[in-house]
């Protein structure tokens, strides 16, 4: 059986700069996210999925067929685009009940279809008011009823969780959850480690145009925290507690610069799970313990570099 | 054509701002008609009433209206991000191609051509009401061609408002003046030429600078060649998400 979605060797290149590189995987049934850092490809990557953009190099299928260059493809796919801007002068059910029509309903089915999409993001409050006077999370949910309305089984949306605040956000999950439970293949970007953990049954990670590494999420967020790190501490007696610290194996450096201690590490996980006990015994007290690299931008790099 | 995309479209193009623009630029034509007619006397009229016709209406009015609506129709959501809802259906790249022409033609040919039938009547009516009619028609057929030129012409660049303007202004207001090889390529000077010979008005009156047969072959060349190129540009379009 062909995947719902396939990248073989593709790549995507402009001029000069490579922003996909040789990427290859299928996307199966369920929430699969496609993390990394802004810039890394993701964007292009949908792109090149939604038909939008040629591949460079290599190919990428939509249910065996290319996706580029065959408006038939729209059928099966439901696009969220990361760019909010929507027609201003249509009101959310124009909006969503517009985007049924040109997928060549009739005007009854097409209505009663913007109906349930919107009833789907629970927009029917603002249904009736110009999409100029949403809100960002508002106009979100719009695109969202907008790319659902013609009930494709895939979906495609890049960042979709930008602008929510939390309550939206976690409605909107459970939303992606619900129609993934029906069999559809939804695929989204995220540059959030959070929002991928919590929604993703499987993620890509991509990293500067690469697949850096796919798979369980488990597997990941174990390589993720399980890595070199360095943190600073604040103790009752750094000096104290830096004598104790080297004793420990998984420590393979101190330093203690301006009054500064920090403390270098193999192993993330062992680490947070270890200092406790250090310092207990050494008969010292914490104040503060900060991992100082913690951005994401560090550890994707550090997945690449593996 | 899909009445969908006909009806955001023209949505769309009807923008407030953009309507009393065009309304603006229109009701100046009438109004220099209306101050010839009653400054004038009736000798003098009907020439003037031609000269004004011909500067103000083909030469001004009816490629800025063009302008406006030829790069706004797919254009500008193109620029502000609107297009991938259109382009992410499973309608034909060329019916949404035509169905934005023949909205963005039909908005060009109302706001051009009824005020030159509207200046031409009020300026020398009494007179010939032909001389209106045959500016009226001339300029729907110019204002048709001249969106054409303007899509494609937006589908190919980002800054298809300055070149379109740069067209008009520089090729066809300067170098259509000063050499008559440029006239053959010129939207107005085809449009001219439509008007001439629909009117009976005598030479002393109005004359085009060219002659209807390669009017009507170029015009008709431009506007199926660019029609053809903005499909054209609409299958082979990429949208990028991130700046790359």
């Amino acid at each position: 059986m062909t995947a719902p979605i396939e990248l073989a060797g593709a790549s995507r290149w402009y001029g000069n700069v490579v922003a996909v590189n040789d990427i290859s995987f299928t996307v199966e049934s369920g929430i699969t996210g496609l993390l990394g850092p802004n810039g890394a490809g993701k964007s292009t990557i949908l792109h090149m999925i939604a038909g939008f953009l040629a591949p460079s190099d290599g190919t990428v299928t939509i249910a065996g067929r290319p996706s580029r260059g065959d408006p038939e493809i729209y059928r099966s796919i439901g696009l969220v685009p990361e760019r909010e801007s929507v027609h201003p002068f249509l009101t959310g059910l124009q909006f969503v009940e517009a985007n049924a029509r040109m997928q060549g309903m009739d005007r009854t089915t097409a209505a009663e279809a913007a109906r349930r999409a919107i009833g789907l993001v629970e927009l029917e409050a603002a249904q009736d008011r110009a999409i100029g006077t949403y809100s960002k999370g508002m106009r979100q949910r719009a695109k969202v009823a907008a790319a659902l309305v013609h009930d494709p089984p895939i979906l495609l949306l890049d960042e979709p969780f930008n602008g929510m605040d939390p309550r939206q956000r976690l409605h909107m999950m459970d939303l992606l959850r619900r129609m993934a439970a029906d069999g559809r293949t939804i695929l989204f970007s995220s540059h959030i480690l959070e929002e991928v953990e919590r929604l993703a049954e499987r993620v890509l990670v991509i990293v500067a145009g690469r697949l850096a590494a796919s798979g369980d999420f488990r597997e990941i967020r174990r390589l993720m925290t399980d890595r070199p790190h360095t943190f600073t501490v604040r103790s009752s007696d750094d000096r104290g507690l830096a004598a104790a610290l080297l004793g420990t194996p998984t420590i393979t450096g101190v330093g203690l610069d301006d009054g500064l201690l920090t403390v270098r590490t193999s192993d993330f996980g062992a680490f947070t799970r270890h200092i406790g006990g250090v310092a207990r015994r050494a008969g010292i007290s914490l104040y503060e313990v900060l991992p100082t690299d913690e951005s994401l931008e560090s550890v994707f790099s550090y997945l690449v570099r593996r | 054509m899909n009445g969908t995309v006909a009806s955001i479209t023209l949505r769309q193009l009807l923008s407030r701002r953009r309507v009393i623009l065009l309304l603006l630029l229109a009701g100046v034509l009438i109004l220099v008609a209306f101050v010839l007619r009653i400054s004038l006397d009736d000798v003098y009229l009907e020439n003037y009433a031609a000269q004004v016709l011909s500067l103000l209406g083909v030469a001004t009015l009816m490629p800025l209206v063009a302008l406006l609506f030829g790069t706004g129709a797919i254009g500008s959501e193109l620029e502000d991000g609107t297009a991938v809802f259109l382009l992410a259906k499973p309608i034909s790249r060329a019916t949404i191609g035509l169905t934005k022409l023949v909205v963005a033609a039909g908005c060009s040919v109302v706001l051009t051509a009824v005020p030159m039938l509207a200046a031409g009547l009020i300026a020398a009516g009494h007179l010939d009401p032909g001389l209106a009619i045959a500016f009226a028609a001339a300029s729907a057929v110019g204002a048709v061609i001249y969106t054409a030129l303007f899509l494609a012409l937006s589908l190919v660049t980002s800054r298809a408002l300055v070149i379109g303007l740069g067209y008009v202004l520089i090729w066809e207001g300067v170098l259509a003046g000063l050499f008559a090889g440029t006239r053959t390529f010129s939207v107005r000077e085809h449009t001219l030429a439509i008007a001439d010979a629909l009117t009976d008005a005598p030479p002393d009156v109005f004359a085009a600078q060219l002659d209807l047969t390669t009017a009507l072959v170029v015009g008709g060349v431009v506007l199926v060649g660019a029609t053809l190129l903005a499909i054209r540009r609409l299958v082979t379009i990429e949208i990028a998400g991130e700046a790359a």
